[in-house]
């Protein structure tokens, strides 16, 4: 099979309180340390367990695997196993300290749903925005609009409306819809199926599904919605500790994930 | 993360540690167009919904700015203005500290005002600097339609004010004045993810910078000791050239000029790196 998506060795280290105190203080203290040739206290790296010495934090560790055109590929975890981070460096948010990922065609992702909506301007204002902030050209989105309003059951007479007199039903159904609607070869997509109601869930998965089988569109999805994994996704892979510890079936990841879970 | 195609293989992107770009990746600006014209569409629509006065609040501002120095450094300071009449002298120089300092003040909260949005999703972080900038110069252009009104009363009502050739030259003095405050604007941008404290010094500095820079006094004002170091700030020949190109009084010379633009330009090249290398960082020190 073609593939589309490859992960190599991957890493992604994250220093604890360094940068988060945002201290000149201590940067001065690494220039004069760099200066004298001395060791620089701030960047050595703690090698026997994930959270070093030094406060150094593996949130990725050596992460391999690939996704081949047309696959949906379910990422499960527990919280801070690093789903996110690696949708993050895939999506282009954040840079990895090591290793890459090659992508083959055009990547769209959903990190979460209505970024970048301001509640000033009108449902059809937001829905140009948005998807030009995920990359659609206005032509795109002049196509699709009334296929993006039909999905989103907002109806014509509020799409005109600021969008900070919606319901947070209807702001998180538009939202939706517009990133439903985004060509792209491959979608990833982080929980935002834990909006809308249980109806308008079914009805974006069928969507996304529909998308994969039909166009051949390539799908990573994070869930800690194990129902909706089983349903969308063919293969998945299991992260813990920001390891990559087993790849398979859906099912199965699935399953060894629920016996991690109830082992923890 | 550096983004190269077709090496090796065919990918289309290739995601890697460093970011390696030295310049503007205009291609992909130019591919994000149109969501560069809505973030310009947006924020300056959203000005001024839900307000009285709407759009006349870009011409109001200054009115009463220029009516203020008139009054404090025109009658109180008693500070000549060369010759030109005051509400001229006076609206030029806050029409341009304003484009200037708007330009800054916004780009310079580039990556803290659209930390949820960068975290969230990818496109040219770049776009956000630019609409900025557009936007303050759209003020600045409708400010200067205004001041064009009342600089028209005043040539045909026969004042001591006289346009030279360097009129010509104002697209460029324009260009300089959004350059440098995006320069200075991003730069700054880049450097408040990492300290904090920068922001509180960009209010006050931009305060000071204001009267290191003719803008409620002309040049001519200066003593000659202290001129040298007027010359040191890139802004001085923009707010003496705008003059002499509209009004006929200022500093025009040449050197001066182009020793200013290529500080300019060096600035906001300072800028573009800084903000490159932040751009995919920021997000895990924010």
């Amino acid at each position: 099979m073609d593939t589309v998506v490859r992960v190599e060795h991957l890493n992604k280290e994250y220093r604890l309180g360094v940068i988060g105190n945002g201290s000149l203080y201590r940067d001065i203290q690494s220039w004069i340390a760099k200066i004298r040739h001395k060791e620089d206290p701030w960047t050595e790296i703690g090698a026997e367990s994930r959270v070093g010495r030094r406060g150094r934090f593996m949130a990725l560790d050596d992460v391999s695997f690939e996704v081949g055109r047309g696959e949906r590929l379910g990422i499960v975890g527990r919280n801070g196993a690093g789903k996110s981070t690696l949708l993050k460096i895939m999506s282009q948010i954040t840079a990895p300290t090591g290793g890459c990922i090659k992508i083959r065609g055009k990547i769209a992702s959903l990190l979460e749903v209505g970024t970048g909506f301001h509640p000033e301007l009108t449902g059809r204002e937001n829905i140009y925005l948005n998807g030009a902030i995920l990359g659609m050209h206005k032509s795109e989105i002049d196509k699709k609009f009334d296929e993006i309003v039909a999905f989103s059951e907002i109806g014509g007479e509020f799409i005109d409306t600021p969008v900070k007199r919606y319901s947070s039903g209807m702001f998180v159904r538009l939202a939706f819809a517009v990133a439903a609607h985004l060509e792209s070869d491959i979608l990833i997509a982080d929980e935002v199926l834990a909006v809308g109601d249980s109806r308008f869930q079914e009805k974006s998965l069928g969507a996304m599904k529909a998308a994969s089988e039909n166009q051949g569109r390539t799908i990573l999805f994070v869930s800690h919605g194990m129902g909706a994994l089983k349903q969308l996704c063919q293969k998945g892979i299991l992260l813990e500790h920001g390891r990559l510890i087993d790849a398979g079936p859906m099912d199965d990841i699935a399953t060894k994930y629920e016996k991690l879970l109830q082992g923890a | 993360m550096a983004l190269e195609k077709g090496k090796g293989e065919d990918w289309d992107l290739v995601i890697t540690p460093k970011n390696k770009l030295l310049w503007l990746d205009i291609k992909e600006i130019v591919q994000y167009k149109d969501l560069l014209f809505l973030l310009i569409r947006r924020d300056f629509v959203s000005v001024y919904k839900q307000t009285i006065l709407g759009p006349l609040w870009f011409v109001f501002q200054p009115i009463v700015s220029t009516i203020m120095y008139m009054f404090v450094f025109g009658s109180i300071a008693k500070m000549g203005t060369d010759g030109i009449p005051q509400p001229l002298f006076y609206f030029t120089g806050n029409m341009l500290w304003t484009f200037f300092s708007n330009t800054l003040t916004k780009c310079q909260d580039t990556f803290n005002a659209n930390a949820g949005l960068f975290g969230k999703v990818y496109f040219p972080r770049f776009t956000i600097p630019i609409s900025y900038t557009v936007n303050s110069f759209f003020t600045f252009l409708i400010q200067f339609a205004f001041l064009t009104i009342f600089y028209v009363f005043y040539l045909i009502s026969g004042t001591a004010v006289t346009p030279t050739w360097w009129i010509f030259l104002t697209p460029v003095l324009i260009l300089q004045t959004a350059l440098l405050g995006m320069g200075i604007g991003i730069l700054i941008s880049a450097l408040t993810t990492k300290y904090r404290d920068l922001r509180q010094l960009v209010s006050f500095g931009l305060g000071i910078l204001m009267y290191a820079t003719p803008v409620v006094y002309p040049l001519s004002n200066v003593p000659g000791q202290w001129k040298l170091l007027f010359y040191l700030n890139p802004m001085t020949p923009v707010f003496e050239m705008f003059r002499y190109a509209f009004l006929g009084k200022g500093m025009h010379n040449i050197w001066m000029w182009s020793a200013s633009l290529i500080a300019t330009l060096l600035i906001f090249w300072l800028g573009v790196v800084t903000f490159n290398h932040n751009e995919k960082t920021f997000i895990d020190v924010i």
